[in-house]
């Protein structure tokens, strides 16, 4: 059941179909002159094979790089000088494109957006300045940094078979190797209409904006064929899983992370009231006991980022420099256990419900977050009445399922736990 | 074609559509604090920023980083309040409230459900006005401070801002991070804490803003009720330095991290404070320059010789002073070409400025996207402390972006000829200095500081 707060903004949402299967969300509000423009197509690393890992996100870098009526250089060019920016993300499930812009801008806007739908150009020229592009990006973001090497040794850990095992940016050896037919192929298969969906968010009429939606993404044909489904044929895990990694560092950091549930599964909002009892703010119980009281770790969170197929609940531990992380280790798995045996309090279960209820609202406070959320929530539950509803399932969560889902996905068995090790180099 | 073309004639004769601050109404209570509230639906939430000026840039000179350590300590025990009870009642409500210490300013902001604004603005004031400063957690936020400063030692992109602080300020109050650094934060007591709240923690010359769901004259009384009573007036230094020079002008300083494969790169020179005459001017002619994906330093670093994944340059606009930086990062082997083709840019736009094009397509982004800052309680509230914070004219907002049309050729060419830097400026790197110091020794006078000795 959606909330009275949140009914006026699930009753403006108009929703339209075109016959190419493009699906369109519109979502009008004249609180500032702004529109937000989103497009979430249905591909990411998921969809991957070993070969080609990162290429979802490499193309993410070629739709910038000019299309037929819009070349190398114009998407841009063209947007910033009608008022407006453009960002993109590439995740494990998805590829989202947005622009934020002054709302006399939407038809070139959705010109550009169509253009780049329509006929994307895909040339060596550009292929190559891009991929180095993306090369010192993956150096950025996991070769020098900590975080990032740890979260590309866990994925190798929690799958074995899943494509969730690589990590979205791609092998280095692979964005290397991606060809322009790799490419090209990848375009045709899920970039076409029917693999995506519009959110358009902000000061528009609805009636005209869907007339220049059809005007302009009408003619696009759909795919030759329905994208390939994605297996998933991730066995069972049978026991612990460890790794290290060494590397120059002032202090060891932890990370440790078990298989979940699917975001479609009401487990997953189970465990979303378990990640805010657990580690959001300073009264939550990881903060409260292992950073405030044990001091046996300068940082505690947990992020359980809903996917498609079943994710992962990832604890992230900075310790001190010369800290022990053995014993970090077991101050966490002890918290843990304190959930599996007694659950949680009525309080607790309601501060996480009171917290997720704000978050939500908080989100919807902009033209881009509105656009965001509707689009995050259909593609990942299937329904975006499903996410504006999200706060009434929350409140039917009790303290046995917390503790039920706690015992059940948490075990010892089913963790693993990737070790960021000092060597001595790095020692002030 | 056709399209495109009817598209340019549209967009030519575009006209912005007025944008104006909230109405708001602005009461100064009898001690001196100003109390700014806004009456803003739908959303049944409210923000709260309470604001004064005891940023670091006020540290003594032998606390640096008392004034973000006191911010980090608000919350931490206040009225008799344990720490754990206080963020429980917090948290409970769905509600987050935090301090900062910035450069120029000390800040709380309250971020609340409507329902919940009485109690936690209850809340909000006994964190302000009555902070225990308990001595075990004042030992334990040391602690955690000190391992956070040797940790950011990993991470390059923060060590390359500490060392640009350090080589562009020195002495001057602006050159340490607001977190300070080991020794000083070693040396903190309680005694420093209280001493700093008591002198810089006060009603007079502060600011309160509210902005949300709230009926004004209630929320107006609800603040009396729990600030009216409180008094006092900033008593610690308030006069800053003029700051005259770049400390480390003409200087190559490398961070020595043996292990990166990347190098960060900086390059720094004086800058302009906030509030500066030549503030549109520059916001434009640096959106042409780096301030944008489509700037001149984006399209030659990235996107024509894929050196790098993010390039940009930025004013930094302090109340007393401000800075000048491009930053970017690229492989080790990449760095002379990469400071060769920044330094360029930069003297190209000092000599010639922007074309016509650049710059009427730089003041539609700005434009196009200002209203967007408005667009939520937070940042209505941010706005408003900025405007107060920096004695900005009332109209700054409302008319920011008939200041970035007026801005012509002439005057962005004239603002880029006064403030960017001709040879005056500091590259800062962070990265294996062994490979990197040959290869930039052309660049200046290089040293090398190991990370450490910047903990």
């Amino acid at each position: 059941m959606i909330p009275k707060e949140l009914k006026p903004l699930a009753d403006s949402v108009v929703e339209a179909k075109l016959p190419n299967g493009l699906k369109v969300r519109l979502l009008p509000s004249s609180a500032v002159p702004t529109v937000s423009f989103y497009t979430f197509f249905d591909v990411g690393s998921r969809n991957e094979r070993p070969g080609i890992t990162g290429i979802s996100h490499l193309f993410e870098h070629m739709m910038f790089n000019g299309a037929k009526k819009y070349g190398p250089g114009a998407f841009d060019r063209t947007l910033e000088s009608n008022g407006g920016s453009s960002n993109a993300y590439t995740s494990n499930d998805m590829t989202v494109y947005y622009e934020d812009f002054m709302s006399e801008a939407l038809e070139t806007v959705i010109d550009l957006e169509s253009d780049r739908m329509r006929s994307l150009q895909v040339t060596p020229k550009m292929l190559k300045s891009e991929r180095e592009v993306v090369i010192e990006e993956r150096r950025l973001r996991v070769d020098n940094e900590i975080a990032g090497m740890l979260d590309e040794e866990l994925g190798t850990l929690v799958w074995k078979a899943h494509p969730y095992r690589w990590p979205v940016i791609g092998w280095m050896k692979d964005i290397e190797a991606i060809t322009r037919e790799d490419c090209l192929d990848y375009f045709r298969t899920y970039y076409a209409p029917n693999n995506a969906t519009l959110y358009i968010s902000g000061d528009f009429d609805p009636k005209d904006a869907l007339k220049l939606v059809k005007k302009y993404y009408g003619a696009i044909k759909p795919g030759p064929k329905a994208p390939p489904a994605v297996l998933d044929a991730e066995p069972e895990q049978k026991g612990e899983r460890r790794a290290e990694v060494r590397h120059p560092a002032q202090a060891p950091t932890l990370m440790i992370a078990w298989r979940g549930p699917a975001a479609r599964e009401h487990e997953t909002l189970v465990l979303d009231v378990l990640q805010y009892v657990l580690s959001v703010g300073q009264s939550s119980r990881l903060v409260k006991s292992l950073v405030f009281e044990k001091e046996a770790c300068v940082s505690v969170s947990i992020d359980w980022s809903w996917r498609k197929d079943p994710g992962a609940f990832v604890a992230a531990m900075e310790l001190k420099p010369g800290a022990d992380a053995r014993a970090a280790e077991d101050a966490l798995y002890a918290e843990l256990e304190r959930v599996m045996l007694e659950g949680v309090s009525e309080r607790e279960l309601q501060k996480a419900k009171n917290n997720l209820a704000a978050q939500l609202l908080r989100e919807l406070g902009t033209n881009n977050g509105r656009a965001h959320a509707l689009g995050h929530y259909e593609q990942l539950l299937g329904s975006w009445r499903e996410g504006l509803a999200l706060a009434s399932r929350y409140e039917t969560i009790t303290s046995d399922q917390v503790k039920q889902i706690a015992a059940k996905y948490l075990k010892p068995a089913r963790r693993s736990v990737v070790t960021l090790v000092p060597t001595a180099e790095a020692a002030a | 074609m056709k399209t495109a073309a009817k598209t340019k004639k549209k967009t030519a004769a575009l006209q912005l559509r007025p944008l104006r601050l909230p109405d708001r109404t602005v009461t100064v209570l009898p001690n001196g604090l100003t109390v700014t509230i806004v009456e803003r639906g739908p959303l049944p939430l409210v923000a709260v920023r309470y604001i004064t000026r005891a940023g670091s840039v006020f540290d003594p000179a032998d606390r640096l980083g008392l004034a973000e350590l006191t911010a980090r300590l608000l919350r931490r025990g206040a009225g008799g309040q344990g720490a754990e009870e206080l963020a429980e009642s917090v948290d409970y409500v769905g509600a987050s409230l935090g301090a900062w210490a910035g450069e120029d300013s000390f800040g709380l902001s309250l971020n609340t459900p409507v329902a919940h604004f009485d109690a936690m603005l209850d809340t909000l004031a006994r964190v302000l006005r009555r902070p225990d400063f308990p001595e075990h957690e004042v030992a334990l936020a040391r602690r955690r401070t000190l391992a956070q400063l040797a940790n950011a030692l990993d991470d390059p992109d923060d060590l390359a801002d500490r060392a640009l602080v350090a080589a562009v300020f020195g002495q001057h109050p602006y050159g340490h991070e607001t977190i300070g650094s080991k020794a000083h934060v070693e040396a903190m007591t309680r005694n420093d804490l209280v001493r700093f709240h008591r002198e810089r923690l006060v009603p007079q010359g502060a600011h309160l803003f509210v902005v949300g769901d709230v009926d004004g004259k209630r929320a107006l009384a609800a603040i009396e009720r729990v600030l009216g009573d409180w008094s006092g007036e900033n008593s610690g230094q308030l006069a800053v330095p003029v700051w005259s020079e770049l400390a480390r002008s003409g200087d190559v300083v490398i961070v020595d991290k043996p292990e990166q494969t990347q190098a960060q790169v900086r390059i720094a020179a004086k800058g302009v404070y906030r509030g500066h005459p030549d503030h549109s001017a520059l916001m434009v002619m640096n959106s042409v320059l780096g301030g944008s994906f489509t700037s001149r330093l984006m399209q030659e670093i990235r996107v024509k010789r894929g050196l790098t994944y993010g390039a940009g340059s930025h004013f930094d606009q302090l109340a007393h002073a401000g800075t000048f930086a491009v930053s970017s990062f690229t492989k080790t082997e990449t760095v002379p070409e990469l400071i060769d083709v920044a330094l360029a840019e930069v003297k190209k736009m000092r000599a010639k400025g922007p074309k016509p094009d650049e710059l009427s397509s730089a003041q539609r982004y700005i434009s196009g996207l200002y209203p967007a800052r408005l667009e939520t309680n937070e940042s209505i509230a941010a706005a408003l402390a900025d405007m107060a914070l920096y004695g900005l004219p009332a109209d700054w907002v409302d008319q920011y972006r008939e200041r970035i049309a007026a801005v012509t050729v002439k005057v962005a060419a004239e603002a880029a000829a006064r403030h960017l830097p001709d040879d005056d400026q500091v590259i800062v790197l962070v990265g294996n200095a062994e490979q990197l110091k040959p290869q930039v020794e052309g660049y200046g006078r290089v040293s090398v500081v190991p990370a450490a000795q910047l903990e």
